[in-house]
C-alpha cells in the first residue's frame, strides 16, 4: 500500500505479481507461513521452513492446498512458487498451502484421509459429488486396507472423470485431483498395496 | 435291354423285399431308444421344465414378493396375482395362481423371478380329474414347493453356474 | 427473439427461456429428474447435461438461459456422456428394491437409466441406508431410495405454501425430512407422489396393491369441490385402485387436492349400498328393483293424491350430476311438487328472490393467478378450495394483495395484506364499513346503500382494506362457503357487490360443491327446506349432516309417512328411511359437472355399478315412467344432458350472474356472547369422504373432532386445553375435546359442522356455550 500497486506487482515473476504467503505444513522442521514473493524457488522455500524432518527424504509435494495435484518429490524441487511453473507441471498454485510429505508417508493412506475429507464435505446437492466422492473413498479405504482388487486403479480414475467437470461448484473437481494425481504418480505403491494387502512403506 | 434283365431278376429275387428286410433286420437286433415308463424314466436336466411351485427361504418365509413381472413376461397370460401390504408391512400376494391348461411351460416367469420364487419342478407326473383341478392356487403351488424342496434346490445348485 | 441450433434444429426461442424450455419447443427430449415445469430450478440432478459450443463444461440445460446464436448438441459424445456418467452415479446408491417398489413400471429413474444410462453396474462397495420418515397416513416413505432431486422440498415451499419437508446433514448423509418429525399436514400434500421420480414417496393407501402396467386409466372429473380438478382413475378388475391428476392447465393445472386423490377408497367400501332393501318395521328386506321402485312410486303417489304435489319434497345433493338432478326435479315437478333444494347448509334463502341468475366465481379459474386486489369474504380457503388457495398464493408471491374478512386468522400460508377479523354476526356490519370507507374515498354506491350507512364507524382494517381494494387494476371479492352458509348470506352478498361495482372489482362465489353450478342451472333451487313434507326423495344427500340445522330436518324426516332415499351409502338414513335405492356414485354412471367457472364437464363410467347399484338417472327416469309422466323416454345420459342444457354449454355462460338487488340491510350491533363458526371440514363435505379411511386419519380430520377456541378465551371460561367440553347451542349439546387456537377472536367458538360428533348441534352459528365436562 505504501509502495503502489506496481511496484508490489514487480515482487515476483511476469505475470505471477507480488508475493504470496504460504502455509508450509507436513514434514518440514519449522512448519508456518512463508510470505516470499512469487517465483521463489520451491527448494528456497523448503530450506526457509527447515528443510524435511532429519533423517528422511522427500517424497511428494501439494502445492496449492488438498485440492491440487500431487507432484512428487524430484519434480517440485526444479520448480519455482508461481501459477505458471506449478500450472506446467500439472497442478495448482491453489491457495499457497503447502503440503510436504516425506518418505514415511504412505501415499494409499494419505489419499484416504484427503478422500474421506471430500466425502466428508460435499454438500449433497449435486449428484456427481455426492454420491462419486463416497465411492471414491470407499475404494481407496478398501486398497488401504488390504481388500483392493486390480480393477481398482482404473474404476477411480474413471469415476473421477464422471465427476470432473459436471457438478455444481468446484469441490466435485478439488475431490477428484488427489485421487487421479496420486494414482498417476505413485501408481506403483497402490498396485503395491491391492497385490500385496500392505503397506509398501514400513509402518 | 439291361434294364429288362435287370427287372427280370428283380422280380423273382425280390430283390426290394430283401433290401426293405434287411433294414428291418438291422432296427430289429439293434439297441432301443424306447424308454419302458413307468419302469424306466427318460433322463432329466436340472433345467427340466415340469411342474411349477412356490419356494420358500430356509426360515419358512415365502419367497414370492409380488413383484408380478411373471405376470407381466408371462406369454399365454396364465398366471394371475392380487396384492397387499400384509399385516407386518411387507409386500406378499393375496392371489398367486397358474392356470396350467393356459400354461406354456416355457420358465419365463422364473427367469423373470427376481428372488427365485415361482419356479418349474421336475415333476411331470400329475393330473386333475375334473375341471379346476389344473387351475393352481396360491396353496397347491406353495405345497408342491413344500413337497420338492430339496430337490429343486438341487436342481437350482447344479445349474447356478449358467444363471 | 433469441436463435439457437439445437441438434441440428435451429429454432426462435422466447427470451429469458432456458435450453430445457427450447428442447421442449423443438419436441427433443433431455433427461431431467430435478426439473419440473412448475417449480424453481434446482439443476442438482445433473441429468440434463448437454454440450453446448465453446463452453468448456457440459452446461445443465434446465438452467441455462438461452443467448444468440448457441448451438447445442444433447447426442454428441460428450453429452452422452454425462449422461451416463451421472446415471450411474444415481444408482450407485440406489437399493435394488424394483420388485418391491410401487413405483415399478412407472420410475423415472427406471426409465432413464434403460435410455440413458449403462447396462451393468460397476459399483461393489455397500450402499447407504435411510431411516424411514412418518409422513402421515397418505405418503409412504422408502427414504433410501431418494435421490435427491428436491422436487418435494420445493413443491411444499412454493405451491403448498409451507415448507414441511427440507434436506438436512450434509454430504452422501442428506436425507429429505419433515420438520421435528411432524407429519405432512397439507392438503396438497398427496402431490409430492406424483413428483417424486422414484418410489421414495408413494401412496400409503394404494400401498403394494397393483402394478402400473395392469391398470386402466379412465377420466372423470373430481365430484368434490367446485373446482371440478380434472382426474384419471386408474382401475382394474372394476375396481378402483387409485386417483391421479389428468393436467389441465386451466382448472387443476397438474396438482390434485388429498381430498380429490384419496376419497375413492370409499368407492370400495363396505358401507356401499348393493341392493335395494324395503323397510319392514324394524328391519330391512333386500328385495329386487322392480319391487322397490313400485313400492316407493305407491307410497309417493298416494300421498300425491291425498295431499297434493306440495306434500312431496326432494333433497338433493350438489354433488350429483347434472343428469340427475335435471331429471329430478323433472320428476318432482311432473307430480306437482315445487319443493326440491340442494343447498342444505344455507341459512338464508332470502336472496333467492333477488338474484338475476346463476351465482358462480364470476370468472375463468386461471384469472385467479393474475388478479392484483382480492377480498374472501367468510372463505376457511385452504380448507374449502386448496388448489384456488394455491392459485391466490402464486398471484400473491407476484404481488396480489390478498385481504380476509372471516371469523378466524387462517393462515392462507401467504402473505395476507389486511384482515378483519370479527365473529360472523359482525361480518355485515364489517363489510359496511368498507363500504362506507370506499365512498368517503370517493366512489359512488348504490343510494339505498348509501344511505344506511351513516351510523357505521369504520374500523381501521375496513379502511385499509377499503384502500387496498382501491388500488390496482385487476380485482374479485370472493364469498366462500361460510359466508353462502351465513344466516345474513343475502345481506352480505348485497354489500359485497356493491363494494365491487364501487372500486371495480368482479364478484365470485367460490362454488362449494362439483355441482353447485349444475344444480341452480336444472332448477334445483326452491327455497328453505321443506320441513312440512309427508314424503321425501332423497338423492346423494345425508341429511342429519348436510342440513343447516340438523336436528330439524331429522325430525321432519321421521315424521314424513314416506322417506325415499337413493343413495350410494348405507348410513344413518337407514334410521328414517322406508325405500332405500342403491344409486352409482360418479365412477360407476356417466355424468357431466359444471365447475365454478361454468365449464361443463362430462365423464363416462370408469367401471360397472357394484352388486344391483345403477345410476341415479336411470332409477329417476323409471321412476318418471311409473308416474306416467311424460318425457322419461331417455336412452342415454347424453340426451338428458341434452334435454337439461339444450343450448349446450354456450347457454351456461348466459344464465350465469352473481348480481343482486333490493336486499335491505339489517345493521344490528353483533350479538354479545361466544358465537359458534360452523364450517363444513374439508374431509366431511360429501359422503364418499366422509368414508375414506386414509383421509379420515389425517390431522385436519382430527382437528375437525375439536372446538376449538382463543387461549383467552380458554382462560375466560376457566377451562383447560385438552380437556372434553361440553358445547350447548339452542338446547341441543355435543362433547367434543378443546383444542387451543389463538388465531380465533375471543368470541368465536370454532365447531365444525357436518360432523358425526356435532350432528346435534342445531344451526352452524349463532350464540353457543361451553363449559367443562
Amino acid at each position: 500500500m505504501r509502495h503502489g500497486g506496481q511496484a508490489f506487482l514487480e515482487l515476483g515473476k511476469p505475470n505471477n505479481g507480488g508475493t504470496k504467503i504460504f502455509s508450509v505444513s507436513g514434514h518440514v522442521n519449522k512448519p508456518g507461513n512463508y510470505e516470499v514473493g512469487l517465483g521463489t524457488p520451491f527448494a528456497e522455500l523448503l530450506a526457509m521452513a527447515g528443510g524435511v524432518r532429519s533423517g528422511h527424504k522427500l517424497k511428494a509435494v501439494i502445492p496449492g492446498g488438498s485440492s491440487a495435484p500431487v507432484l512428487p518429490g524430484e519434480v517440485m524441487m526444479d520448480l519455482t512458487m508461481d501459477f505458471d511453473s506449478i500450472a506446467k507441471a500439472g497442478s495448482m498454485l491453489g491457495s499457497g498451502a503447502v503440503i510436504v510429505m516425506d518418505d514415511s508417508v504412505c501415499m494409499v493412506k494419505a489419499l484416504e484421509r484427503l478422500a474421506y475429507f471430500y466425502f466428508e464435505e460435499s454438500c449433497g446437492q449435486c449428484t456427481p459429488c455426492r454420491e462419486g466422492t463416497g465411492w471414491m473413498y470407499r475404494v481407496v479405504h478398501r486398497i488401504e486396507h488390504g481388500e483392493g482388487r486390480p480393477e481398482d486403479l482404473d474404476l477411480l480414475m474413471s469415476v473421477g472423470d464422471n465427476i470432473a467437470g459436471r457438478t455444481i461448484c468446484a469441490l466435485g473437481d478439488a475431490a477428484v485431483g488427489p485421487v487421479q494425481s496420486f494414482i498417476k504418480h505413485f501408481r506403483q505403491e497402490f498396485e503395491y498395496h491391492i497385490e500385496h494387502k500392505k503397506c509398501l512403506v514400513g509402518a | 435291354m439291361l434294364s429288362r434283365i435287370k427287372h427280370f431278376f428283380d422280380t423273382f429275387l425280390l430283390t426290394e423285399l430283401v433290401r426293405g428286410m434287411s433294414m428291418t433286420g438291422r432296427y430289429f437286433f439293434a439297441r432301443k431308444i424306447t424308454v419302458q415308463y413307468p419302469e424306466e424314466r427318460a433322463p432329466q436336466s436340472p433345467r427340466f421344465r415340469g411342474l411349477h411351485a412356490q419356494r420358500r427361504y430356509p426360515n419358512g418365509e415365502e419367497r414370492c414378493i409380488a413383484c408380478k413381472l411373471c405376470e407381466a413376461v408371462c406369454p399365454a397370460l396364465a398366471i394371475q396375482i392380487e396384492s397387499e401390504q400384509r399385516a407386518d408391512g411387507t409386500r406378499r400376494t393375496t392371489r398367486y395362481d397358474i392356470d396350467l391348461t393356459k400354461c406354456i411351460f416355457c420358465g419365463f416367469c422364473e427367469e423373470a423371478c427376481p428372488v427365485d420364487a415361482i419356479v418349474e419342478t421336475r415333476v411331470y407326473e400329475y393330473h386333475g380329474e375334473k375341471r379346476g383341478d389344473l387351475y393352481y392356487t396360491k396353496e397347491m403351488l406353495l405345497a408342491v414347493g413344500d413337497k420338492y424342496e430339496a430337490q429343486i434346490a438341487q436342481d437350482r445348485a447344479a445349474d447356478a453356474r449358467y444363471r | 427473439m433469441p436463435h439457437i441450433e439445437i441438434d441440428g434444429k435451429t429454432i426462435e426461442v422466447a427470451p429469458g427461456a432456458t435450453l430445457m424450455d427450447a428442447a421442449n419447443q423443438a419436441g427433443i427430449f433431455i433427461p431431467h429428474f430435478c426439473y419440473h415445469k412448475k417449480l424453481s430450478i434446482a439443476a442438482n440432478c445433473r441429468m440434463c447435461l448437454v454440450e453446448v459450443e465453446k463452453a468448456p463444461k457440459p452446461l445443465p440445460a434446465c438452467a441455462t438461459p438461452v443467448t444468440e446464436g448457441m448451438k447445442v448438441r444433447t447426442h454428441s459424445a460428450k453429452a452422452v456422456a454425462a449422461q451416463k456418467g451421472v446415471m450411474e452415479l444415481l444408482l450407485i446408491n440406489h437399493p435394488l428394491d424394483c420388485p418391491i417398489c410401487d413405483q415399478g413400471g412407472e420410475c423415472q429413474l427406471q426409465d432413464l437409466a434403460v435410455g440413458y444410462g449403462a447396462s451393468a453396474s460397476r459399483y461393489a462397495e455397500p450402499k447407504r441406508v435411510v431411516r424411514e420418515k412418518d409422513l402421515g397416513p397418505l405418503i409412504a416413505t422408502d427414504m433410501t431410495r431418494c435421490i435427491h432431486c428436491s422436487r418435494c422440498v420445493r413443491f411444499s415451499q412454493e405451491i403448498a405454501g409451507r415448507m414441511e419437508l427440507g434436506m438436512v446433514h450434509r454430504g452422501e448423509h442428506t436425507e429429505v425430512m419433515p420438520f421435528l418429525e411432524q407429519q405432512m399436514h397439507s392438503e396438497l400434500s398427496g402431490n409430492v407422489i406424483d413428483l417424486c421420480p422414484v418410489g421414495a414417496l408413494t401412496s400409503k393407501p394404494f400401498r403394494y396393491s397393483a402394478r402400473t402396467w395392469e391398470l386402466s386409466r379412465r377420466k372423470s372429473i373430481s365430484p368434490h369441490d367446485g373446482l371440478g380438478a380434472n382426474l384419471q382413475l386408474h382401475t382394474k378388475d372394476n375396481r378402483v385402485y387409485r386417483v391421479v391428476p389428468q393436467e389441465n392447465e386451466a382448472i387443476n393445472e397438474c396438482w390434485l387436492a388429498d381430498r380429490d386423490r384419496y376419497a375413492y377408497e370409499a368407492l370400495n367400501s363396505e358401507e356401499r349400498l348393493t341392493r335395494p332393501m324395503v323397510r319392514d318395521g324394524d328391519k330391512w328386506i333386500e328385495v329386487d328393483w322392480q319391487k322397490a321402485l313400485n313400492q316407493a312410486a305407491g307410497a309417493l303417489r298416494v300421498l300425491r293424491d291425498t295431499h297434493g304435489g306440495n306434500a312431496l319434497a326432494a333433497l338433493a345433493s350438489p354433488h350429483q350430476t347434472l343428469e340427475e338432478l335435471h331429471l329430478l326435479q323433472k320428476l318432482m315437478r311432473g307430480l306437482g311438487s315445487g319443493r326440491i333444494e340442494h343447498r342444505l347448509g344455507q341459512a338464508d334463502f332470502s336472496g333467492d328472490a333477488k338474484r338475476q341468475g346463476v351465482t358462480w366465481l364470476g370468472m375463468p379459474i386461471a384469472e385467479l393467478n393474475q388478479l392484483q386486489r382480492v377480498l374472501l369474504i367468510g372463505a376457511t380457503l385452504r380448507k374449502e378450495q386448496p388448489l384456488i388457495a394455491q392459485r391466490l398464493r402464486q398471484a400473491v408471491k407476484f404481488g396480489a394483495q390478498l385481504n380476509v374478512l372471516h371469523a378466524a386468522d387462517d393462515d392462507l400460508y401467504c402473505r395476507v395484506a389486511n384482515k378483519l377479523i370479527v365473529k360472523p354476526s359482525a361480518w355485515v356490519n364489517a363489510l359496511a364499513q368498507v363500504a362506507k370507507a370506499l365512498q368517503e374515498a370517493g366512489a359512488s354506491l348504490p343510494a339505498e346503500l348509501a344511505g344506511q350507512l351513516n351510523d357505521i364507524t369504520v374500523s381501521d382494517s375496513a379502511r385499509a382494506i377499503a384502500a387496498s381494494l382501491n388500488t390496482g387494476e385487476r380485482k374479485a371479492l370472493l364469498l366462500g362457503a361460510v359466508a353462502q352458509n351465513h344466516p345474513a348470506a343475502a345481506q352480505l352478498h348485497q354489500l359485497v357487490a356493491a363494494i365491487a361495482a364501487a372500486c371495480g372489482a368482479k364478484l365470485g362465489f367460490l362454488s362449494p360443491a362439483a355441482n353447485s353450478v349444475g344444480a341452480q342451472l336444472v332448477g334445483v333451487q326452491s327455497g328453505p327446506v321443506a320441513l312440512d313434507a309427508k314424503g321425501y326423495l332423497l338423492l346423494g344427500v345425508e341429511p342429519e349432516l348436510d342440513a343447516h340445522n340438523g336436528p330439524e330436518l331429522l325430525k321432519a324426516l321421521q315424521a314424513a309417512e314416506c322417506v325415499v332415499a337413493l343413495t350410494a351409502f348405507k348410513g344413518r338414513v337407514m334410521d328414517y328411511a322406508d325405500v332405500v335405492l342403491p344409486i352409482a356414485p360418479f365412477s360407476e354412471t356417466a355424468g357431466s359437472f359444471v365447475n365454478m367457472e361454468g365449464r361443463l364437464q362430462s365423464f363416462h363410467a370408469a367401471v360397472t355399478p357394484q352388486g344391483e347399484a345403477r345410476p341415479a338417472w336411470k332409477v329417476l327416469r323409471v321412476l318418471g315412467n311409473l308416474f306416467n309422466l311424460a318425457g322419461f323416454e331417455q336412452n342415454s345420459a347424453e340426451e338428458v344432458r341434452q334435454e337439461a342444457l339444450p343450448q349446450g354449454e354456450a347457454g351456461i355462460a348466459a344464465r350465469l350472474d352473481n348480481a343482486i338487488h333490493g336486499v335491505a340491510l339489517a345493521l344490528q350491533p353483533p350479538g354479545a356472547g361466544i358465537e359458534r363458526l360452523g364450517e363444513v371440514p374439508i374431509y366431511q363435505l360429501d359422503p364418499l369422504v366422509r368414508r375414506a379411511p386414509a383421509l379420515q386419519q389425517t390431522q385436519d380430520a382430527r382437528d375437525a373432532a375439536c372446538a376449538w377456541a382463543s387461549g383467552a378465551l380458554i382462560q375466560r371460561l376457566n377451562l383447560i386445553d385438552g380437556e372434553h367440553v361440553r358445547v350447548r347451542q339452542a338446547g341441543a349439546e355435543a362433547v367434543l375435546r378443546l383444542c387451543r387456537d389463538d388465531r380465533l377472536p375471543d368470541d368465536v367458538l370454532r365447531v365444525a359442522a357436518a360432523h358425526p360428533l356435532t350432528a346435534g348441534l342445531a344451526g352452524r352459528f349463532g350464540a353457543i356455550s361451553v363449559e367443562a365436562v
